[in-house]
């Protein structure tokens, strides 16, 4: 399916110089004792917080541009030049030149971050968010972020052109989680990469619900022999959004791991496109891949286009893949209703179940509850 | 969405042409054959093709990325690889004005 992005005119946006505007309530971070907090509104930083003990260990967590101008000599040989290449597409280019804000954690070798952090995102009606995510673990450092976007209402417009970076040093571990919930009018594209080094491991949550269209490309690298990443996607679609994402899983090294499994449920008549491809380079031996794209249809006129694909030089790997799209079954409704639901409760349940393969892999337990009950308030009923 | 929405002046479609609109967020394409227009999606129920860009005969038009051939009167889908039709809209002629009706149910 294309993504036809004809009705994106980029001169209606414009970069706000100031936050001007109150930043919804985090889904993910309500309860969670947080080891630091950082937050953006139209790409402006609006302060943030993190833990005295873990920046006299040397962390850096905040606002990107405010910490590159402070810590450069550490950060600026990351930025951009290894990891998400700005010369990939027109709004890679567009964000390497115009980024602004965005976040950073930086933790430097050995340590240890027990609390997750978090990194809220906002824009306004109609607002433009250019923010980067640079995440660099060294080696042997452990940490969990926690990001999410935000709009005022439902409904809200906007732009979002992003890129996410996360190197994972030797022997380090990294769970990453990210909620993209923009407004149903907000344009979103994002370059997104990871590299993974040597017995090294990411765990990546994406949680996509939002946007009126949305284009990502996620890749992720497995650049140090024994690198393991796990990838848990959730989206979920409704009225007339346009979801697509392409994944690539590159295993250049050998004895490395990757298992990405993206789910997906589509109402009204709603679009995803889910285009997943897994390299292993000729000297990657020994690989174990594997990538799953399932998709349940709520309504006859959504649409789920699933390309899975295999791109293999090596002669001495595990590589599986599948796909898989159907309707929510009548009988299962039956049975439930025999027992006293209703149609919209048993179709909510159902739902619920299908995610549960992804939730149940998320080991992050606010953020597992969150995902559920914002998948659960969007089902509808449908006959 | 149950009013006539301005699209183009009578003149601006040579006849037997077509003119690309964007129109209550969308894009439609406007075509003229003699005194008559017609009004369609830019899209191909296929793959989501612009069927804008693709070459148009009569009243048949053919996305150019597969093929699949759509009656442009009514968006009858008339040749595979697409199977659904493709959303058809009302055209009214005012004068030199030509209006739109999007036509959501046929979505």
């Amino acid at each position: 399916m294309r993504t036809d992005i004809r009705m994106f005119h980029l001169n209606k946006f414009a970069l706000s110089t100031e936050a001007d505007g109150q930043i919804p309530p985090s889904v993910l971070a309500a309860g969670v004792e947080l080891a630091g907090h950082c937050a953006s509104y139209d790409s402006n930083s609006t302060g943030y917080l993190l833990n005295p003990e873990l920046a006299a260990k040397g962390v850096l967590f905040g606002s990107l541009d405010q910490l590159l101008r402070e810590h450069g000599e550490r950060i600026k040989p990351h930025l951009m030049t290894r990891c998400v290449d700005p010369a990939v597409d027109r709004f890679s280019a567009l964000h390497a030149a115009f980024w602004s804000t965005g976040t950073l954690l930086y933790v430097p070798r050995g340590v240890v971050i027990q609390k997750p952090l978090h990194a809220m995102s906002a824009i306004s009606d109609g607002g433009v968010d250019l923010g980067h995510t640079l995440v660099i673990l060294e080696d042997g450092a452990e940490a969990t972020l926690i990001a999410e976007t935000a709009s005022p209402h439902e409904q809200a417009a906007g732009l979002h052109c992003g890129a996410i970076e996360l190197i994972v040093g030797n022997g380090a571990h990294l769970r990453y989680v990210n909620l993209q919930d923009w407004g149903h009018g907000v344009w979103h594209f994002a370059h997104q990469k990871a590299l993974v080094g040597r017995d090294a491991s990411l765990q990546w949550t994406i949680g996509a619900l939002g946007a009126r269209l949305a284009k990502v490309n996620q890749h992720v690298a497995l650049v140090g022999e024994g690198a393991t990443s796990q990838v848990n996607g959730a989206m979920f679609t409704e009225g007339k959004q346009h979801l697509s994402y392409h994944t690539l899983q590159h295993h250049r090294v050998p004895s490395c791991k990757s298992d990405f499994l993206y789910k997906a449920a589509l109402q009204d008549q709603s679009r995803t496109v889910w285009r997943g491809m897994i390299k292993v380079d000729k000297e990657a031996q020994k690989t174990d891949g594997y990538q799953r794209n399932d998709n349940l249809l709520l309504s006859s006129k959504a649409r789920a286009d699933s390309i899975p694909g295999l791109e293999i030089e090596a002669d001495d790997v595990r590589c599986t893949h599948g796909s898989t799209s159907g309707r929510v079954d009548e009988e299962l409704i039956f049975y439930a209703q025999c027992r006293g639901f209703t149609r919209q409760e048993a179709i909510r349940m159902i739902v619920i179940g299908f995610f549960q393969q992804v939730f149940d892999r998320i080991t992050i337990e606010s953020v597992r509850e969150a995902l559920a009950l914002a998948i659960a308030r969007r089902v509808r009923e449908y006959d | 969405m149950d009013e006539y929405h301005f699209a183009a002046n009578v003149s601006d479609v040579p006849d037997g042409g077509q003119e690309l609109i964007e129109l209550e967020d969308r894009l439609v394409i406007l075509f003229r054959r003699g005194d008559d227009f017609y009004c369609i999606d830019d899209v191909c129920t296929h793959d989501g093709g612009n069927l804008s860009e693709g070459e148009c005969s009569g009243f048949v038009i053919a996305c150019p990325r597969h093929g699949a051939e759509f009656d442009i009167r009514t968006g009858a889908v008339l040749c595979m690889p697409a199977t659904q039709p493709t959303a058809s809209h009302d055209v009214k002629v005012d004068g030199d004005k030509v209006f739109v009706k999007i036509n959501e149910a046929e979505e």
